[in-house]
């Protein structure tokens, strides 16, 4: 727990707040948690960076995969679920692929990302992504650029998907409806107007 | 005493051991105890805190006499551990030290057991049923002492065979030395300077490699392999293969009637031959004949034919002239010699770290691995120590180490150890590179520097005051430039936080370590083990490091796991240490755990012969009929034919058919037969 310091400024509180991690901020299943979830082994990672140098979003943001991973050991639920980085991994499974303790950290970050949504802490992208889903099943519906690049590469213009077989679709609402994920996206975009 | 007990019911002692907490931590001793006591033939229980101390030992010795007891059952450890002990103890108290059985109550139990007390307990009980079952069946037995051949021999010439060697052929033993390569020196004589010191690796090995040409006691095989291994501690009859050198040592033409004549290193057949390979000394780096020495400085100065390449063109045998060394239709040759005990001291090769495709190996130019680094910086090297990058030939400014290059690898692909001296060897190489090239910056990517050794740690103080930059972050990938053939290495510096892309001119990888592709068959042939990672097995990884689980053979260097020369050659000393005792000694005691045929029951059918993996059973004529018979001193009491024998005419002792029938008894009956 920081320790107040009753500074009269409120800037030189936080800039003089104490920094010093304790064991008692850490969340005692978080670990456990984001293992159950994830089905891999982040308390075996020691730290070498192979993830972040491997990771195509550390060169261009503050992300750092190493440190989720770490916050993940730690049991830091707080820092790892409010740090609005977690949302930056585009799921490329560079760093699960090189990664030397056979650790998967895409799959780390897939279960705080859950955990995260569990509390409503969610990019207000994403929650627009779900909308897609649920109207054509895909996060990036297809569009005519794309259609043309298609047919330009040989390809018919609607790919075997929902594109093609729109009929699918009730079938995707459903599953998306049984775990409430739409209703429960409205509702935070809905909040957030 | 002894025939007292024999003609006696039988009456055994239970000792129950705490084992401090280990034992009684988890397992109910007073429970045991009261147990103990209604076990049949028990006649006596006691327990103590640590029954291997004296104190313990002398409960056994004082109650053998007492209450004339005809067994001893200790349940405590493994017998791995304190068989030894215990049996000592009977014998001091009169007893044959073979009537003695152990309950291992720790290891297989307490243990593994630790949060299960009634469990452990329960099955406390169940051993020492068993035990006792056993205790009161067992026989006086008499281990054999049979004589040591006073030689040894010594697999492997790097510089802990060497060691081995000079040790044992120094305390007045003759030794067989041993290598597959036409050279001696093994890794160390690739090498260029030494970690922490920095003197010539040569110039600390070549004087050792010449001791081992002149000893008198030193028989050194080069170009040869060990074929069969037959026998046991102090009679091993070892087969070896001498491979077709295709040249005569001075010694070898004597023999053949040519005076004078044999190899004198000349080396005027290398001149004349058109065939040209590359030279695995020299890391594929630099050219060789298909007549070869590897270097300068090889010992025994005697050339090799490769028979793979020589296209038999003669020329070589026309230059060497009446010297006729050369031999162009020599074959293998076979010899067994008679040894009491060997070491094995095998070394390693380098993990074929391409298949860590992100560092690019083999891919892009200017990656290398370090031993590769070490023939470019070596002066005697195939550039003669100038480094250069192999993509053009400039002098690079820019290197990079890449340290744990597939060592501290869980993925399956890599190595999950740590090969202990990359670390010191890259410091060592960042030094050599400021020390060759001016204004040169060597970069050293790491997790952790284990500079664990003594002046290692003093040893990074000074290459890090020498100005290297550490950059603490395994290598991600590596990127080439398809023009410049420059790299980009590609990783977080987790202490910033923050990724990096550092171009660099030329790249060392420091490749894992791994046993040898021959280590297997080594193995087998000495019919020792080996551990989860490859590596040859040490008898107890603390307190027998340089034994193994087969008597009189031993270990010494990186063939038993990655170490640096240092504990290459103290291990290689304590190895040849322990290989001296019991030759020194003269005589073994060989445990009388042997087969016995039981004549009468014998049919002389014979089929048991085959099945003996030691060949130490045999057909004789007796009393005008054939019967098996047993050489104990080959026999290594491994029950096949006692198990196979459809007659069962085969005893095996202290593990007879009576006494493993009373023990399951004991145990799924409860001591009823
Ligand atoms: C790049 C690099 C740099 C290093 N630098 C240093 C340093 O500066 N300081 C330091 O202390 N250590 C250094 N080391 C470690 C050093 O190489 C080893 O500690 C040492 O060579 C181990 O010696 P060895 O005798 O156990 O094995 P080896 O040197 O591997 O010798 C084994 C010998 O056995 C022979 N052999 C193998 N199989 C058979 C067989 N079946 N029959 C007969 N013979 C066989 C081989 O041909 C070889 O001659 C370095 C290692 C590397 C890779
Ligand atoms: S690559 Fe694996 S071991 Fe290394 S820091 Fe990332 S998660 Fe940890
Ligand atoms: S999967 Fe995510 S964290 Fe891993 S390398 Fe790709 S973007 Fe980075
Ligand atoms: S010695 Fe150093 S470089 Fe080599 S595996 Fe161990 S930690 Fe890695
Ligand atoms: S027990 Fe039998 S098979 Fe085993 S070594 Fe002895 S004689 Fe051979």
């Amino acid at each position: 727990m920081a320790k107040a310091k009753g500074y009269s400024d409120e800037t030189l509180s936080v800039r003089l707040a104490d920094r010093y991690y304790r064991p008692e901020e850490s969340s005692d299943d978080f670990l456990e948690n984001v293992e159950k979830i994830s089905m891999t082994i982040p308390h075996m990672c020691y730290q070498c960076g192979t993830c972040t140098g491997s990771c195509p979003s550390a060169p261009r943001s503050s992300y750092r995969i190493r440190k989720f991973v770490r916050r993940a050991v730690l049991g830091l639920e707080n820092d790892a679920l409010t740090d609005p980085d977690l949302w930056l991994c585009t799921t490329c499974y560079s760093c699960t692929d090189r990664c030397p303790r056979d650790i998967a950290p895409t799959d780390v970050i897939m279960a705080m990302r859950n955990l995260a949504f569990k509390r409503e802490i969610v990019p207000r992208n994403f929650l627009n992504t779900v909308q897609f889903i649920y109207k054509t099943g895909h996060g990036v519906p297809n569009n005519d650029v794309n259609r043309a690049a298609r047919v330009r590469l040989g390809l018919e213009a609607e790919p075997e998907t929902t594109a093609k077989y729109p009929d699918f679709i009730p079938g995707i609402q459903k599953i998306l409806d049984h775990y409430g994920l739409k209703d429960k996206a409205d509702e935070i975009l809905a909040e957030g107007q | 005493m002894v025939d007292e007990a024999k003609s006696q019911k039988p009456r055994v002692g239970v000792y129950i051991c705490h084992c401090g907490t280990n034992i009684a931590g988890s397992i109910d001793i007073k429970e045991l105890e009261e147990f103990s006591k209604g076990i049949p033939n028990v006649v006596r229980v006691d327990e103590y805190q640590y029954m291997c101390s004296t104190p313990g030992q002398k409960k056994i010795e004082e109650d053998i006499k007492e209450y004339n007891l005809t067994g001893v059952v200790v349940a405590a450890c493994s017998p791995r551990l304190h068989e030894p002990t215990f049996r000592t103890a009977s014998k001091e108290g009169g007893l044959n030290p073979f009537r003695f059985e152990m309950a291992n109550i720790r290891e297989q139990n307490s243990w593994v057991h630790m949060h299960d007390r009634q469990g452990a307990t329960d099955k406390a009980k169940d051993a020492l049923k068993m035990a006792v079952a056993k205790a009161s069946l067992l026989e006086d037995l008499y281990p054999k002492s049979v004589p040591v051949e006073h030689t040894a021999m010594v697999v492997g010439a790097g510089v802990g065979g060497i060691q081995a060697a000079l040790d044992l052929a120094s305390s007045g033993i003759k030794t067989y030395l041993i290598e597959k390569s036409p050279t001696i020196g093994g890794r160390m004589s690739q090498l260029d300077k030494t970690f922490p010191t920095l003197d010539c690796s040569q110039c600390i090995l070549t004087p050792k490699m010449v001791d081992i040409d002149r000893h008198p006691n030193i028989e050194l095989m080069t170009y040869t392999e060990v074929e069969k291994v037959e026998g046991y501690i102090g009679n091993f009859d070892i087969t070896l293969r001498k491979k077709a050198r295709g040249v005569l040592t001075p010694a070898e033409a004597e023999a053949r009637g040519i005076v004078g004549g044999g190899c004198n290193g000349c080396g005027d057949c290398e001149g004349v031959c058109p065939v040209i390979k590359p030279n695995p000394f020299e890391m594929g780096m630099a050219p060789r004949k298909a007549i070869y020495i590897y270097h300068a400085q090889v010992v025994p100065l005697i050339y090799t034919v490769d028979f793979d390449s020589c296209v038999k063109c003669n020329l070589c045998v026309d230059i060497c002239g009446d010297k006729k060394a050369i031999d162009l239709e020599m074959q293998d040759e076979f010899v067994t010699v008679k040894v009491g005990t060997a070491v094995l001291a095998v070394g390693y090769e380098l993990f074929p770290v391409e298949k860590k495709t992100e560092w690019g190996y083999k891919r892009y130019d200017n990656v290398i691995n370090a031993l590769e680094f070490e023939r470019l910086i070596c002066a005697s090297g195939p550039t003669g120590g100038k480094v250069i990058r192999p993509s053009d030939g400039e002098t690079p400014k820019r290197v990079g180490f890449v340290l744990c290059a597939g060592s501290r690898d869980n993925t399956g692909i890599g190595k999950p150890y740590c090969s202990r001296f990359c670390c010191m060897y890259s410091l060592k190489h960042a030094h050599q590179i400021h020390e060759k090239i001016p204004g040169a910056q060597p970069y050293i990517f790491y997790m952790d520097i284990r500079s664990f050794g003594k002046m290692y740690e003093e040893f990074y103080y000074r290459i890090q005051d020498e100005g290297a930059k550490f950059i603490r972050g395994r290598v991600a990938k590596i990127e080439e430039d398809p023009i410049t053939k420059n790299l980009h290495v590609i990783t977080e510096d987790t202490l910033l936080g923050q990724p990096v892309d550092i171009e660099l001119d030329m790249v060392v990888l420091a490749s894992a370590v791994q046993p040898t592709a021959e280590t297997t068959h080594v193995r087998n042939l000495f019919g020792i083990s080996c551990s989860g990672d490859g590596w040859l097995l040490e008898g107890h990884p603390k307190l027998n490091p340089c034994g193994t689980t087969t008597a009189g053979v031993f270990l010494a260097g990186v063939c038993q796991g990655p170490k640096d020369i240092p504990d290459t050659v103290a291990q290689a000393e304590g190895a040849a240490a322990a290989a001296s005792i019991p030759i020194h000694v003269g005589e073994v005691e060989l445990e009388p755990y042997f087969a016995m045929c039981i004549e009468e029951k014998c049919a002389g059918c014979g089929m048991c012969i085959d099945q003996c993996p030691y060949s130490a059973l045999a057909l004789v004529e007796k009393d005008g009929r054939e019967v098996m018979q047993v050489t104990e001193a080959k026999c290594k009491g491994c029950g096949t034919c006692g198990g196979f024998c459809p007659g069962g005419a085969i005893w095996m002792q202290h593990f007879s058919t009576p006494q493993i029938v009373a023990q399951i008894d004991a145990f799924l009956l409860g001591g009823e037969q």
